[in-house]
């Protein structure tokens, strides 16, 4: 193998601020994570403006480009079919027709082609890859396609009945304002419905190769990108304008042989890591010394090796006034003093 | 995309990793082990803590890799 091997092939979508929480508890105190100096997607919600610029987004479209055009480029999709189905089902458990749909950074449309025409009568796919616009799969449902940033939404107030994102959402640098625009594109009681991988997603590909390069190098780069922590979901979403929040999160477990394989079917997805911080090279040692680490670590008694995936779920609704509202100041008829005496059963006094 | 980049042309190279890294099971839970214990104990991990065991596992990589190339 020569040094060039090893270049570039880590890119790999990922997480870190979440890494810190449980998959690193035992080694938090280690000099490496004290490093930890990168910005977090967190702070983006308290901060004033969302002026974050944690992602290359030109880097993410090519990363995006290349993967849909690999020849083989369909059997890197499972994870998105699978968390596309299950954004599919989240619009199915709204009893609606919705008349005009948006899926933002929807690929090769991965949820609509779960979705029939009885429930979106027309829908909208937006992608920055051109490339993979055109490999959208033909579902029922009419679709128009628009080349389009998800930071920066080129459609008019007002205008959906329902937005839907599948795992695109994480590479938003802006995130609060990209809700922000997803509110203002909606019409009033229009729902939002996104998943985004989040949390400890990766943390076992973070932490080997954390723990590889403050071995073999002594300090470490994050190779493996930041994400948005399940608990500042909500506030996000509240401060975009949305109301009737819902989120939930769910764990996928991917097993497979080995680093290597994680790691090309990252890239394969066109997941590999675009922020601005990371370093291009990953050491052909590094690698070497992760992949011990990963299997020695996390791995299965077969040999092989799981990769987390946490997909954060989240549904938002834009203010209408038909929609059920708090009840007023000072209409309740039985005091809160009195709930203990509600709740016990009639007969409690047999003895 | 057709025609080969930086991305296909390491992608390429790294189909082989699995196979030669399976030849080393030994010596890569041998330094897995020896990083892994860093974590739980007192001790921090430092540079070079597993050099030894690291130099195993690359001494047979690289052998395995020889052989391939043959």
């Amino acid at each position: 193998m020569s040094s060039g091997v090893c270049r570039r092939v880590l890119r790999a979508a990922g997480s870190w601020p979440a890494a810190s929480s449980s998959a690193s508890r035992s080694w938090i105190t280690s000099p490496g994570c004290r490093l930890r100096c990168e910005p977090r997607r967190g702070m983006s919600a308290s901060g004033g403006k969302g002026t974050m610029n944690v992602f290359n987004r030109e880097m993410k479209k090519r990363q995006k480009n290349w993967a849909a055009s690999l020849q083989d480029g369909d059997q890197y999709d499972y994870l998105r079919d699978e968390v596309g189905s299950r954004v599919a089902d989240r619009v199915y458990d709204i009893t609606r027709t919705f008349p005009l749909a948006l899926d933002i950074g929807g690929g090769k449309s991965h949820i609509a082609e779960h979705i029939s025409k009885d429930v979106v009568e027309r829908l909208f796919l937006t992608d920055v890859s051109e490339k993979a616009l055109k490999q959208t799969r033909r579902g029922e449902i009419p679709t128009h396609h628009v080349l389009a940033d998800e930071e920066f939404l080129p459609f008019k107030e007002n205008t959906f009945d329902l937005v839907v994102s599948s795992l695109s959402l994480h590479w938003i640098n802006d995130l609060p304002g990209a809700l922000k625009q997803i509110n203002q594109v909606l019409k009033p009681d229009g729902v939002f419905i996104g998943a985004m991988v989040g949390g400890e997603t990766l943390y076992e590909l973070r932490c080997s190769l954390q723990l590889a390069e403050i071995e073999r190098e002594g300090g470490f780069s994050p190779h493996v990108s930041p994400y948005t922590a399940v608990t500042d979901l909500g506030n996000l979403l509240g401060r975009a304008g949305f109301t009737m929040l819902t989120v939930d999160i769910d764990e996928v477990q991917v097993q497979y042989p080995g680093i290597i394989e994680v790691m090309t079917d990252l890239q394969g997805m066109g997941e590999s890591n675009c922020a601005w911080n990371r370093r291009s090279l990953l050491h052909r040692d590094a690698i070497l010394a992760a992949a011990a680490i990963y299997k020695e670590m996390y791995g299965n008694e077969d040999g092989s090796i799981p990769a987390t995936f946490e997909i954060l779920y989240m549904i938002g609704w834009k203010p209408h006034e038909s929609q059920a509202k708090p009840a007023k100041r000072g209409s309740a008829s039985v005091s809160f003093g009195d709930l203990s005496k509600i709740s016990q059963p009639t007969n409690t006094n047999k003895s | 995309m057709s025609g080969s980049n930086a991305w296909s042309r390491s992608r390429e190279k790294m189909r082989l990793f699995p196979e030669l890294f399976a030849q080393c099971a030994g010596e890569a839970a041998t330094y897995g082990k020896c990083v892994a214990a860093s974590t739980t104990g007192r001790q921090e991990l430092k540079k070079d803590m597993c050099a030894k065991e690291f130099e195993a596992l690359k001494t047979c990589f690289t052998a395995a890799a020889k052989k391939k190339a043959k």
